[in-house]
Parts: C-alpha cells; structure tokens; sequence
C-alpha cells in the first residue's frame, strides 16, 4: 500500500543507501516521468550508471555532504530535460535518513515541479523590471520639466558670476598701472566668479544625468546642499529664509544624487509655490539619525512603507510655514496629475515622482500638516547597514 | 571736476567690488557700496548720491520694493535710479514690484562698461569723454 501511495504522490521521490555505494533503493512513478528512466533501470544502479558523469559527480559529491553533516540540501530550481524531451524545473530537496532497523543509512531526495511557478515568478520579474523602466521615464520626464523650470533661476545664478568677470577685463582692458593695489583682489574675484559658476553649471548637468537608478553609499548632505543651490535663485526671489539643521556624524545612505536631489527640488518648489501668500516665508530642512519605528508621525498622512523596524534609518525632514494642506486633499497629494496649482503651474506629476523616487531607493515619506501649521515632509532613508540586513532577510 | 557720487546697493559683493573699481578708476565717479537691501534708503540719506544703481533680485527686500521706498523719502525722491538685473526673461525686468515701481532704466548683467558709462553720463547730463 505504501508503494501505491508513493507512486501517486504528485513529487519525484528517490531514496538511495549511502552504505552500499549510494545505489538507488526507491524510484517512484514521478521519478520515472522526470527522469525518463523506469524503475527497474534504476533501482540498484548508482547515478554513474544512470546519469552523464559530470552530472553523476555532482549528485555524489552533494549526497556524501548531506549524509556527513546531516544537513538537508535543497535546489531552489534546476533545469531538467524530462524522459518526453521536455524541459521542466524541479525544487529538489535531499535529506539523511537513519532507518536503525535495517541498519541503513538512507538519503531521501524529493523533487516537486516548479516550472509553472518559475514561468510566473519570471513573468512578474520581467513585469517588474518593465514598470521599473517606465517609472525611471517618468521620473526622467518629469526632471526635463523641472530643469525648463529652473534655467531662469540657473541663469540669474551664473550670470552674476558672469557680470563680475567682464567687470575685471573691463578693468583690465583699460590698462593697469605697475603695482596696482586692486590686482590681486581683482584676479581672486574673478577665480572665484569662475568657480561658482562651474559649481553651478556642474550642479545642473548633474541633476539632468542619466535616467538609470544609481544606488551609491553616500553622505546625503552634500546632496541636500546642492539641491538648495539649484532653487536659490527661487528661494531669493520668495524671500524665503532657509534653516537647515544636520547632524554632525550621520551615517551614509544608498543613494542616487541626482534623483534624491530632483526630489528636494520638488518639495522645494512645491513649498515656495504653498508660501506665496504667506509674510515670513521659511524652510526648515533638518537630516538625523534614528532607529526606524522611533519617529512620530501625524496621523493622517499618507505613506509608503518600505522600512523596517530597527533598522537604522536617515529621516530627512522639510517644513514650511505655510497655510498647510486642506485635509480632504491630503489622501490625494501622491496620486499622478493631482495639482492644485494654476494650469501651466503644475504637470501634478512632482509628488507621484517623489514618492516613486523613495520607492526605488526601499525607502519612506509621509506628508502631513503640521500642529503648529504648515506642511511637514519627512522621508526615511535606510543605511547601507540596514539595506544589507534586509536583503538577508528576504533571501 | 567734482566728482558724482553714485550709490551701488547689489548683494552680490565681488561685482560691486569691482564695478566700484571700474567706475572710481574712470576719475568721474565716487561710489559707496550697500550689500544690504534693507540699508540701501538710509545709506541713500547718509551718502546723497546723484543716482542709485540698484540690483532687482537681492534677499529680504527685492529692488522694486527699495526703489519705492527711496521713492517715497522727500529729499531722495528725485535721485535717478538704474536698475540692475541678471534675470534672463523679460516679462520679469518689466512687470511686477519693478513696474510698480516706476522705475526707469534697466541695465542688464553681464555690463559692458561703455554701455554703464553712457547710461551714467546721460542720466547725469555729463559730456562723454
């Protein structure tokens, strides 16, 4: 009875006694379909008599570790012809099994199908790395329009460096005395005219760079740094004062620059477009350090969880003090094409890209009011350390 | 020949540095900086400048708003004003705090010299040369 519960069971099973040279002891019906070797060909036999040597090896070599450590073995997939000509995948597992009674030493492998499973999980693989695509488009479009809407902005910031140049070869040109006392201050001004408008320049080239993801250990300060230089020209004409608070020795990040820098840019923007209306414009950006599940949160607001608890995560936070956002509007913010400013304003695609931008690098941000007023946006960056940990964890 | 005094108010401090230097080195000019916005009035009240040069696009108080207030001051009201502008478009140098301003002239960075000069000697009624 046991043998026909055996042969039906919808699993290749095969047991071999690892006393006697690992000669094949059981061979069900499945393992005659996978293999296409029937039972009487096997049983008795070794994989050197069944099998291509190479293979025949590598089955041994795997059977001997299994019986001397008594570890379980297991082949997530592994592409097999069937005895049809047909290619499948098999999770295979192999196991020691001591039956005292007989006095054998027994190793009892199991093979189930996993080619449908395989054929999906490929579909959604392909699937994922497709939206995957299509999201880094998005994202890249969407940073063309943000640059279109800073180049005045970048402009102004390099034309100043610009006028001082041509103020010291005009005064050049008009010929210097031996001995000028305001050489040396003028050649010291023009070098550094020369740098900031390199400074800017690079920033902006940066910025519009590749629309790969471009996941690197970094210090994210820097990052947030340049991002306020791209909009300084708009923060100066909001008359906007910026506060930024960073903690002195914050761990890196992963972390493409130049999409973490489209993403401050947008909250930037979007920030400065909230405070038009408002007296004393101000920003306050401050960047720490915290274990994940630490930091308080308004209810309300809307999130994308990707952290887990206990990891150590870099939070940075942006606030205004602005009119805040309506609370009806607030479960609608990150949805693609939801603006509240002017047509020609807003595509409504800056937040839906802010939020993809921190999916792709696992991480989180919540938008929310805050009690005082204004809006509060804090995003949760993981540390390389805890990036690592997570993937040891799904794998 | 008595020298014009010219009052410079732009935060960006190397080029008023330099165009200072430019403009004293011609001999027609004396010319005080004001980097601060918010300090151009009173530093137009203390020096009695012949004409303001004034930047459009400065923190805390943009230049519309300081050409106003001088404006607005009975012994600075009739002090010329030439604005200074690195902005790129030009719905920006003639709309806005600038218009309403009433303002004048607008002198676009980068500044060639000979441009300045002739803006200079012309709101000033000085003969070139």
């Amino acid at each position: 009875m046991l043998d026909a519960v055996i042969d039906s069971l919808p699993i290749a099973i095969f047991c071999k006694n690892a006393s006697e040279d690992f000669r094949f002891v059981l061979w069900n019906k499945m393992q005659e379909e996978v293999t296409g070797i029937p039972r009487e060909k096997a049983l008795g036999f070794t994989d050197f008599d069944l099998f291509p040597r190479s293979e025949a090896e590598g089955f041994r070599a795997m059977d001997e570790h299994v019986v001397l450590t008594g570890a379980t073995v297991e082949i997530p997939a592994e592409e097999v012809q069937t005895g049809a000509g047909k290619t499948i995948w098999l999770h295979t597992v192999k196991v020691q099994v001591e039956d005292p009674a007989l006095g054998k030493n027994l190793l009892l492998g199991m093979s189930e199908d996993v080619t449908e499973r395989r054929l999906l999980n490929d579909h959604l693989d392909r699937k994922s790395a497709e939206l995957e695509s299509t999201q880094l488009q998005l994202i890249q479009a969407e940073k063309m329009e943000s640059i279109g809407r800073l180049a005045a902005g970048v402009a102004h910031e390099v034309k100043n460096p610009l006028a001082l140049l041509l103020m010291g070869v005009e005064y050049l040109d008009g010929g210097v005395k031996p001995g000028d006392p305001n050489l040396p201050e003028i050649i010291e001004e023009m070098r550094e005219a020369i740098h900031r408008a390199d400074k800017i320049i690079r920033g902006l080239v940066d910025f519009s760079s590749s629309g790969k993801l471009t996941l690197t250990r970094q210090d994210i300060r820097p990052v947030i740094d340049q991002a306020l230089l791209l909009v300084r020209h708009e923060l100066l004409r909001a008359g906007a004062t910026v506060n930024t608070r960073y903690q002195p020795d914050l761990p890196d990040v992963r972390l493409d620059a130049a999409k973490f820098e489209q993403v401050i840019v947008n909250l930037l923007i979007n920030a400065l477009h909230a405070l038009k209306d408002t007296e004393q414009p101000e920003l306050d950006i401050a960047i720490w350090s915290v274990q994940a599940g630490a930091d308080d949160l308004d209810e309300g607001s809307r999130s994308v969880d990707r952290v887990r608890p206990g990891d150590e995560v870099v939070i940075v936070q942006i606030c205004d003090n602005g009119p805040g956002i309506p609370p009806d509007k607030l479960n609608q913010i990150f949805e693609p094409f939801f603006t509240t400013k002017p047509t020609g304003v807003g595509t409504g695609l800056g937040l839906s890209v802010v939020r993809n931008i921190i999916q792709l690098h696992k991480g989180r941000i919540e938008i929310g009011n805050r009690p005082e007023g204004g809006v509060r946006v804090v995003m949760s960056l993981r540390t390389p350390a805890a990036t690592s940990e997570a993937i040891d964890n799904i794998i | 020949m008595i020298k014009k005094r010219i009052l410079l108010v732009d935060d960006e401090e190397g080029f008023t540095r330099l165009l200072k230097m430019n403009l004293e080195k011609t001999g027609k000019f004396d010319v005080m900086i004001e980097n601060r916005s918010t300090k151009a009035a009173l530093a137009a009240k203390l020096f009695h400048p012949d004409l303001i040069l004034l930047d459009i696009v400065m923190p805390d108080m943009d230049g519309g708003d300081v050409a106003s207030m001088i404006q607005s001051e009975p012994g600075l009201s009739q002090i010329p004003i030439v604005m200074l502008t690195a902005l790129v478009e030009q719905d920006e140098t003639s709309s806005g705090a600038v218009a309403q301003a009433g303002t004048l002239d607008v002198l676009a960075k980068p500044i060639n010299m000979d441009v300045m000069m002739r803006c200079l000697e012309e709101k000033l009624g000085m003969s070139s040369g």
